[in-house]
C-alpha cells in the first residue's frame, strides 16, 4: 500500500509540524495539548466516504465499517451518528461542510472523505476538521488494492489517533500469545483485535511466552520440543529458526533491542539472565545473585531492565541499571509481584500481584516506585500485562470467565473487554509495537 | 508394587466369595500358595514440596535415600528429574520455581553418591498437574519432583 500526501494550502503549512516523519502533516501541539490522560472521549462525526458507482459504494461500506469498528476499538472516541445536513452532495469539501450542525450534536472533530476508483486500485481521501474552528487538520489520501480496505481503513485510524494523541496507534501491531485450542500449549498470531490469526508453532509439546522483537522480524519462545524448556528464535521473514545450545532450562524471554533478547538459562547452574544474539549465541550474563532471576522487561532506551527476583525470599521486582550494575528494588507492596511489563513510553510498569486468597491482579508503578495504582480487582487471576505500542491500552489473561481468556484495558484498568472469540485456553499475550 | 499387590488381593477374595455362593463349581481350586515377600527392592518415587518452596522437607528424605539406593543398584541406568509446582502464582515463576524443586531433589542424591550425569532436571512448572482440583489435597500432590527411568 502506498500513501500520497496532499500538503496544506498557504498559512496553514506554515503552523503545521511534522508530527511523525513520513506520515501526517498537521497542526498537532495543540490537540495533544488537550488529549492529555484521564480526559473524555473525543467527540467524533464519521461520515461515509462519497462514493458514485456500485463498487465504489461497496468499498465505502467496508471503508466505513472497518474504520469504525478501529476507532472504536481504541476506546478514545465516542462517534455521534453523523446530523443529515452535515454536507453538501459534492462531499466532504470545507465549504460544504455544515460545522452549525456539527457543534449542535456535541461533535468536536468531523471526518469525512471520497472513494474512487484509479487504475483498479482504491483511492480513498479523507479530511479531518476541527468542527470549532472548522479548520482542516487532517487531509490525506491512501491508496491499496481491493483487498487491502481493512488497512487502507486503519492507515486513516493510525494517523487521525497518532494526530490526536501524539502516541503510537494500536493500528498495525500485532499480538502474540499461546493458546491450547490443539491440544498442545501453541504460539499464535493476530492484529490486535484478532484478526488474521496464524498458528506460528506446532510442536505438539508445550510452546510458552512468546514476544515479538521491536521490529517484529523475530518471534523468540521457549519450547519442549527437545524435551526440555529452550530459547527459540524464529526468524519471521526468512523462516529459519534458531536456539540456545547450552544445557538446562531457558525460561520467558525479553527483548533488549532488534539484536538482543533476554532470557534466564541455568546451564552455569543457578537461573541467571543472559542476553542473547538472535542466531542463538550468547551476548553476555546480566544477573548475578542466588536464586531466581527472570521475566525480563527492558526500557525503551535498552538501558534498564526490569526483572523478578527471589533474592528478598519472595518474588519481587528490580530494576537493573545496566550502565552502572546497580540493581534496585521496585515493589513493596505485597509478597507475590512478578511478570513486569515496561511501558513503552518509558515511565510505569505494570506488572501482577497475587493475594493470599490466591487472586491475582495487575497494577502499574511509576519506574521510581511512586504512584502505585491497582487496575484489576474481585475477577479471580488477571495476569501477563502487556502494553499497547501507545501505552494507553493493556492486553492481559483473565480467568473471571473460567478459562484463562484474552482481556484489553485502558493504562487505568477502565473498559476492561474480552478480546478475542477462540476456543480452549489463551494466556501469555505480549503485544507488539507497529510491525512494518 | 506394595500397593498392587493389596489390590490384587482385594479383587479375589470377593470373587473366590461370589463364585462359592453361586455354587456353580463344586470343586473349588485351592489358590497358588503366595511366595513369601522377597526383601523390598527399592523403587523410585516422588518427593513433594510446600508452596513456593524448593527447599526439602523432612518427609523427602526417606524416598530419597531409596532412589539413592535405586540408582546404585541399578548402576547403567538413567533418570530425568521433573519438577513441577501446583497452579497457583504465575506460569513464568512456577517454571522457575519448578528447576529448582528438580535441583533440590537432584543435589540430594549427588550427595549420597549418585553420579551427577545420569540425572538430568527439567521443569514444567504448572503446566503438567498430576492431580485435577482447585485444593490444598490436589495443590499438595502436584508440587513435586517426579523421578522418571530414562
Amino acid at each position: 500500500m502506498r500513501y500520497c500526501k496532499e500538503l496544506f494550502p498557504g498559512v496553514f503549512l506554515i503552523l503545521s509540524l511534522l508530527l511523525f516523519p513520513g506520515q501526517v502533516q498537521a497542526n498537532g501541539d495543540e490537540y495533544i495539548a488537550i488529549r492529555k490522560e484521564g480526559s473524555g472521549k473525543i467527540a467524533l462525526v464519521l461520515s461515509k466516504p462519497v462514493a458514485s458507482g456500485a463498487k465504489e459504494s461497496g468499498w465505502s461500506e467496508r471503508l466505513d465499517a472497518e474504520t469504525r469498528s478501529g476507532l472504536d476499538f481504541t476506546g478514545l472516541f465516542s462517534l455521534i451518528p453523523p446530523p443529515l445536513n452535515v454536507a453538501g452532495p459534492r462531499g466532504a469539501s470545507s465549504q460544504a461542510i455544515n460545522f452549525g450542525a456539527l457543534n449542535s450534536v456535541g461533535a468536536e472533530f468531523y471526518a469525512g472523505g471520497a472513494v474512487v476508483r484509479k487504475s483498479g486500485n482504491v483511492l480513498l481521501s479523507m479530511e479531518v476538521y476541527d468542527t470549532l474552528g472548522g479548520r482542516p487538520i487532517l487531509r490525506k489520501t491512501y491508496t491499496g488494492k481491493e483487498s487491502d480496505l481493512r488497512s487502507i481503513s486503519h492507515a486513516f485510524c493510525a494517523d487521525l489517533v497518532e494526530l490526536l494523541t501524539g502516541r503510537q496507534s494500536v493500528f498495525g501491531s500485532k499480538l502474540v500469545f499461546v493458546s491450547n485450542r490443539s491440544g498442545f500449549k501453541e504460539i499464535y498470531m493476530c492484529d490486535y483485535d484478532g484478526h488474521g490469526m496464524r498458528q506460528m508453532t506446532n510442536s505438539r509439546s508445550l510452546a510458552l511466552t512468546p514476544v515479538l522483537s521491536p521490529n517484529g522480524n523475530y518471534l523468540a519462545y521457549t519450547e519442549y520440543a527437545s524435551g526440555r524448556p529452550r530459547l527459540s528464535i524464529i526468524d519471521l521473514a526468512g523462516g529459519k529458526r534458531s536456539s540456545v545450545a547450552r544445557s538446562g532450562n531457558s525460561i520467558d524471554p525479553g527483548w533488549r533491542s532488534n539484536a538482543e533478547v533476554a532470557t534466564t538459562l541455568s546451564f552455569q547452574g543457578d537461573q541467571e539472565i543472559y542476553l542473547v544474539r538472535p542466531d542463538g549465541t550468547l551476548a553476555r550474563r546480566v544477573t548475578n545473585s542466588r536464586g531466581i532471576d527472570l521475566s525480563p522487561s527492558f526500557s525503551p532506551d535498552g538501558n534498564k531492565m526490569a526483572f523478578v527476583s527471589s533474592r528478598t525470599a519472595v518474588p519481587q521486582i528490580f530494576i537493573l541499571d545496566l550502565q552502572t550494575g546497580q540493581t534496585n528494588r521496585l515493589t513493596y507492596n505485597g509478597n507475590y509481584n512478578t511478570q513486569p511489563s515496561w511501558s513503552p513510553q518509558g515511565d510505569k510498569i505494570a506488572y501482577s500481584s497475587m493475594e493470599k486468597n490466591g487472586e491475582i491482579n495487575i497494577f502499574t508503578i511509576n519506574t521510581d516506585g511512586s504512584s502505585l495504582r491497582q487496575l484489576t480487582s474481585g475477577t479471580r487471576q488477571n495476569e501477563s500485562p502487556s502494553w499497547s505500542p501507545g501505552g494507553d491500552m493493556i492486553v492481559f489473561t483473565s480467568s473471571r470467565q473460567g478459562q484463562k481468556k484474552l482481556f484489553v484495558m485502558n493504562a487505568a484498568g477502565g473498559g476492561q473487554k474480552r478480546l478475542l472469540q477462540m476456543e480452549g485456553e489463551q494466556m501469555q499475550p505480549s503485544w507488539s509495537l507497529k510491525v512494518k | 508394587m506394595k500397593g498392587s499387590m493389596f489390590l490384587m488381593k482385594g479383587l479375589c477374595v470377593p470373587a473366590m466369595l461370589v463364585l462359592g455362593a453361586c455354587g456353580c463349581k463344586s470343586d473349588v481350586v485351592a489358590p497358588e500358595p503366595v511366595q513369601p515377600a522377597p526383601a523390598a527392592a527399592p523403587a523410585l518415587g516422588d518427593v513433594f514440596y510446600d508452596f513456593d518452596q524448593a527447599s526439602l522437607r523432612m518427609d523427602a528424605a526417606e524416598q530419597l535415600n531409596q532412589n539413592a539406593a535405586w540408582m546404585r543398584d541399578k548402576s547403567s541406568k538413567r533418570v530425568v528429574i521433573e519438577g513441577h509446582c501446583d497452579e497457583r502464582g504465575t506460569s513464568e515463576y512456577n517454571m522457575a520455581l519448578g528447576e529448582r524443586r528438580a535441583a533440590t531433589a537432584k543435589e540430594y542424591l549427588v550427595n549420597l553418591g549418585v553420579e551427577p550425569e545420569r540425572m538430568t532436571t527439567v521443569s514444567y512448572g504448572e503446566e503438567r498437574p498430576f492431580a485435577a482440583g482447585s485444593n490444598e489435597e490436589a495443590w499438595a500432590l502436584n508440587r513435586r519432583a517426579h523421578f522418571v527411568e530414562e
